[in-house]
């Protein structure tokens, strides 16, 4: 019975094994373990793990080592690396440990299938610690009486592992305890180091895989000890103005170990060291006097100091401190230099004398004031004259000549040596040769030939050019051994205008000019070109230079790039000099865009887009057509003139007919009221007896062509019928009212002799003596002395004035040469508003047209088939085949309105009529 | 004796050279520690002190008379009684004080070590000498052991006083007496330094 108990509680143990396979302890039972526990693995090693099953889980649970299977983490372990040793232990092996992972894990699979885990461990892969390399030690001295000392090496590779560094120290008969280094491993430092004993120091790497000794280093520490650098330092100026006086204190005290020093100074501003020789402070000191140094200079001094034998190392510099050397008088003259103005009188001249400011090196002190001596070498009796001067120029007046200028700077110790300047008459000795100029970096080196003479110095102006401003000169003096300077301050892209005159003992050279850049760049911008003139095939460009600013170097030449919008550019390279430029070979009457570019050596700016069309036609183009055109005209005028008089007999014919002279007619002797009057011819003798009251002024309204409609014409047909009772308006027949203007009807009418003068004539003109409107008037005929022709035009706009409607009414009464002239132009009679017959028995056969002012009455014309017209037709007998005109009565000359030829009416001039102005 | 020019010789003035300038070293290091004492401790710093048992006092009788082995020995035997002087009175040093003055702690420490390594010196050059050098156990086994009296406060600070300035006079004598060594041996078989004086 309890056997059997026993059975269920080792399977129930087995279930828990199993499950908990991490339980090796306490309670639970594991079903095997794994040997090694947790290895520390060499990398790159072979390794053998080997996994031992419990004989009670063989039992309980028909576990066998052949079931065993490993792992590596979750990674099944092949299983030619397995190898089962019996029937508990199965063996694995790796050939390289880099291989491994952990956890190492044994496990079973249970009734063939399921995988349950016996055991693991964890396996550690490192290296072991390489032998420390470098171990190199520095005894730094901490305060007076504390050194400390540090020591780095090179650990080696990194091992993986947890590695110890241990730095040990010893005397041979003590050992010290060691130091370990925190955080790091490789340094560590020894506090309390002492000296004077041969010190053996090591270092120790220990890790799980082993340990590693470095090489022993045997020193006495004081022979490795850097020091502090020197303290106090003070600069104390002497006596002399080069010398200064450096005091200082060590740190480090004599019983311990004697020190040399390294004291280093220089000028402050400047960057560069000077260094007292080694020599002199190779031994233990605490003060030295540096010599050589410049008058009135500030100088900054540094000492350090290591052991006096040269073991150890150097301190570290100490803080500088400054000093300043005392007042020495001024080592040179001031470089003097003058500028003559001669503008306002070539024989007085202003004389600007300017000199430089000497160097600090040079002035050695404070420059108090400078005296400046001018003697004229032309005179020996004028005296010489001097001056103190505070500033760099001085300014004089003197008459034209010969002049020594002598300039002495003083400060407080003394003056200086004098600087002696020739201002001769004029310049007459040779100029220097071949100046040129290269920029070298940030300077401009200007260089020169010497001339064939003993040259003193040379003075080399310079001003920057500018457009805007004068030029500011700026010089430098060579001593005259040399052929070049270097330029300082020059700025790039600029131009500068370099004079060098040449200074002989007894004159002075004129000077040569040479214009340079520094450095060029492409120019800030592009010209702007302008056509000065186009042409059919040509354009002319012009552009301004750009200014000594916008060039930013050297113009080598202008492009002119110019094309049409869909051709190919066309590019012109010009000279720099021109500032014009004619494009030739273009095509007519085609847009250009034209633009330009300025070059340097250094890149090109391009202007702005400049367009422009060529001329269609050429110079004379125009006029070769024009003029040949014109004189074709003229000659076809010509033609036609000569052509039409030669036939103006057929022309007057047809334009002009002959108008039957009334006088002639019979009717001159007919009119019985007034037979003194037809021996009138002169419209004077009519005017002198005042019987003309009125004027019939014929006006020409455009209006009237409406009213003159046919729907008109039928009132007119009324009025006709009413004739006997006219509405006494007076009416000029025809003539001039038709074919001439109105104002040209007034002028016939008042003045006859100018009437006789024009060249249209009015061959007859009714005088209608006649009140306006109602009043009777005193009707007298006449003779019109006009000669103006009746054109058909003049018909024609009498037409248009009176309306097209009144066609028929001239139709009427007027017949040329058998012609019917229906409807096309009827000017006079459509003015024909009222007939008025101021009496019916006087004037008996006269039609009086009376063009009234107020046109707005219509006119009853046209109406040729109306029988009641028959009787104003016949008022007007018209000789149609003489060419006269018949007044008559109706009885007396009945003539169809069929017959009536072309005729004339004559003018009417009413008394009290309307006299135009 | 070596000759001059043998490895032996250079060592020996190489010993000589550096053990002068420890000597020199411990002697200002005593003399600051002197100082650091006295006002540490409050004592006078003009106050004489009797001789003590035990320490070893520098002073001697036809000092120009020694020979070159004997100074050794006397350095030797004086820097080994210094050694355990010093090393009780750090021991009641960090009794009386604690942590509270470190200072003169590790200066006393550091006295400790130059004395160390002074003695060390000697050796070394006891052993250029060809001679043996006496085991600090065989030679208090002939001195008998020093004797460790149970003192007071005060007694101690004053011992220790002693103690200071009976050592910088020794490092005063030993930097003599290894001058005498380092020059160069007047003739073969004579004893170094006999006829110099410091």
């Amino acid at each position: 019975m309890f056997s059997q108990w026993s059975w269920v509680a080792c399977g129930f143990c087995l279930v828990l094994n199993i499950c908990s396979p991490d339980a090796s302890s306490g309670l639970v039972q594991s079903c095997g373990h794994i040997i090694p526990e947790s290895p520390v693995l060499a990398l790159g090693s072979n390794f053998t793990a080997l996994c031992i099953l419990n004989e009670s889980c063989l039992d309980f649970g028909n576990i066998y080592a052949s079931q065993i299977i490993w792992k590596i983490k979750n990674r099944l372990v092949p299983k030619e690396q397995y190898r089962e040793i019996n029937r508990t232990v199965s063996s694995v092996t790796f050939n390289d440990t880099s291989s491994l992972a952990t956890p190492l894990t044994c496990n079973i699979l249970a009734d063939g299938q399921m995988e349950q885990n016996i055991y693991g461990i964890t396996v550690t892969v490192g290296l072991a610690p390489e032998k420390p390399k470098n171990l190199s030690c520095i005894v730094h001295q901490v305060s007076r009486f504390t050194y400390v000392m540090n020591c780095t090496w090179d650990p080696g590779r990194h091992t993986f592992l947890d590695t110890q560094f241990k730095l040990r120290y010893s005397w041979p008969e003590e050992v010290f305890p060691d130091c370990i280094p925190k955080d790091v491993n490789n340094s560590c430092s020894i506090a309390d180091i002492q000296f004077f004993v041969n010190t053996e120091i090591w270092v120790e790497a220990t890790n799980a895989l082993g340990k590693a000794e470095s090489d022993h280093l045997v020193v006495d520490p004081i022979d490795i000890v850097k020091p502090l650098s020197p303290q106090n330092v003070s600069v104390t100026s002497g006596i002399l103005p080069t010398v200064l006086q450096l005091t200082w204190q060590n740190w480090i005290s004599y019983a311990v170990m004697t020190l040399k020093f390294n004291i280093r100074y220089r000028i402050v501003g400047e960057t560069d060291w000077m260094e007292v020789p080694s020599e002199d402070t190779a031994s233990q000191r605490t003060s030295f006097s540096v010599q050589g140094l410049r008058p009135y200079t500030k100088y900054a001094f540094s000492i350090r100091c290591m052991k006096e034998d040269g073991q150890g190392y150097w301190s570290d510099w100490s803080e500088e401190k400054i000093g300043t050397t005392i007042e020495d008088q001024p080592s040179k003259g001031p470089p003097i230099w003058r500028i003559i103005d001669t503008s306002h009188s070539p024989a007085f001249w202003t004389v600007h004398l300017i000199w430089k400011a000497l160097k600090p090196f040079e002035a050695n002190g404070v420059i108090l004031q400078y005296e400046v001596t001018v003697r004229d070498k032309s005179s020996l009796s004028c005296p010489v004259k001097k001056y103190n001067v505070t500033s760099t120029n001085h300014t004089l007046q003197l008459p034209e000549g010969t002049y020594e200028v002598t300039l002495i700077a003083r400060n407080s110790v003394g003056p200086s040596p004098a600087s002696v300047l020739l201002i001769p008459a004029s310049n007459s000795k040779a100029p220097v040769k071949n100046l040129r100029t290269l920029p070298k970096h940030d300077k401009l080196w200007v260089g020169w030939t010497a001339p064939n003479s003993y040259v003193l110095k040379y003075v080399i102006e310079w001003c920057l050019v500018s457009s805007s401003s004068d030029c500011i000169i700026e010089w430098q003096i060579a001593q005259g051994d040399v052929q070049g300077v270097n330029l300082k301050g020059i700025k790039p892209f600029k131009c500068y205008l370099i004079t060098v005159y040449p200074l002989y003992a007894d004159g002075q050279g004129s000077g040569q000019s040479v214009k340079a850049y520094l450095k060029q760049d492409r120019p800030s911008k592009g010209p702007t070109v302008q056509t000065k003139k186009v042409g059919k095939a040509e354009a002319v460009l012009t552009w301004n230079h750009l200014t000594v600013e916008e060039q930013n170097g050297f113009i080598r030449n202008y492009t002119i790039l110019y094309k049409t919008i869909d051709g190919n550019e066309t590019v012109v390279t010009v000279d720099p000099s021109k500032t014009e430029y004619t494009l030739s070979s273009l095509t007519s009457d085609t847009l250009y865009t034209v633009r330009m570019m300025a070059s340097t050596d250094n890149g090109s700016s391009t202007g702005p887009d400049f367009t422009f069309t060529t001329q269609k036609f050429g110079k004379g183009e125009i006029e070769a057509i024009v003029v040949p055109v014109c004189l074709a005209f003229l000659l076809i005028v010509l033609l036609g003139v000569l052509f039409c008089f030669n036939k103006r007999d057929l022309i007057k014919k047809h334009i002009w007919p002959i108008v039957p002279d009334p006088s002639k007619s019979n009717i001159a002797q007919w009119s019985p009221q007034v037979p003194a009057k037809h021996n009138f011819n002169s419209k004077d003798q009519m005017y002198s007896e005042g019987s003309f009251t009125d004027v019939s002024v014929v006006e020409i309204e455009a209006d009237n062509k409406k009213s003159f409609s046919e729907q008109d014409l039928k009132p007119f047909d009324l009025l006709k019928k009413e004739k006997s009772t006219s509405e006494g308006h007076s009416s000029g027949i025809g003539g001039s009212s038709c074919m001439s203007s109105p104002r040209q009807s007034v002028s016939d009418s008042d003045e006859g002799e100018t009437t006789q003068n024009t060249s249209s004539t009015v061959q007859y003109s009714t005088v209608v003596l006649n009140g306006y409107r109602d009043q009777t008037p005193l009707q007298v005929f006449s003779r019109s002395e006009s000669t103006q022709p009746l054109l058909d035009s003049e018909e024609r706009s009498e037409d248009h004035s009176g309306g097209a409607d009144s066609t028929a009414q001239r139709q009427q009464y007027f017949r040329q040469n058998g012609q019917d002239e229906t409807s096309t132009d009827r000017p006079c009679f459509e003015r024909t508003k009222q007939i008025t017959h101021a009496d019916e028995g006087d004037l008996v056969g006269f039609v009086q047209l009376q063009i009234s002012g107020q046109s707005s009455q219509p006119l009853g014309l046209g109406m040729e088939k109306n029988t009641q017209e028959a009787a104003l037709s016949s008022v007007l007998q018209t000789c149609t085949e003489g060419q006269t005109v018949r007044p008559g009565t109706v009885e007396e000359n009945p003539l169809s309105v069929d017959e009536m030829p072309k005729s004339y009416l004559p003018q009417t001039v009413r008394q009290g009529g309307y006299m135009p102005q | 004796m070596a000759a001059a020019d043998s490895p032996s010789a250079a060592l020996r003035r190489d010993l000589c050279s550096r053990g002068i300038r420890l000597a020199g070293k411990m002697r200002a290091d005593v003399a600051d520690l002197l100082d650091a004492y006295v006002e540490q401790q409050g004592l006078d710093p003009s106050a004489s002190v009797a001789a003590m048992d035990g320490v070893p006092l520098a002073a001697v009788e036809r000092w120009d008379e020694q020979t070159g082995t004997q100074r050794l020995l006397e350095n030797l035997a004086a820097y080994r009684a210094f050694r355990a002087l010093l090393a009780q009175m750090l021991e009641e040093q960090r009794e009386q004080l604690g942590e509270a003055d470190a200072g003169l702690g590790r200066a006393l420490a550091a006295v400790l070590l130059q004395v160390s390594a002074f003695a060390y010196h000697l050796e070394e050059l006891l052993r250029l000498e060809s001679r043996g050098i006496p085991g600090e156990e065989e030679e208090e086994e002939e001195d008998g052991p020093p004797p460790l009296p149970r003192l007071s406060l005060f007694e101690q600070k004053l011992r220790g006083l002693g103690v200071l300035r009976e050592l910088a006079q020794w490092a005063l004598r030993s930097v003599r007496d290894l001058r005498q060594l380092a020059k160069p041996s007047p003739a073969p078989g004579t004893a170094p330094g006999l006829a110099d004086s410091p």
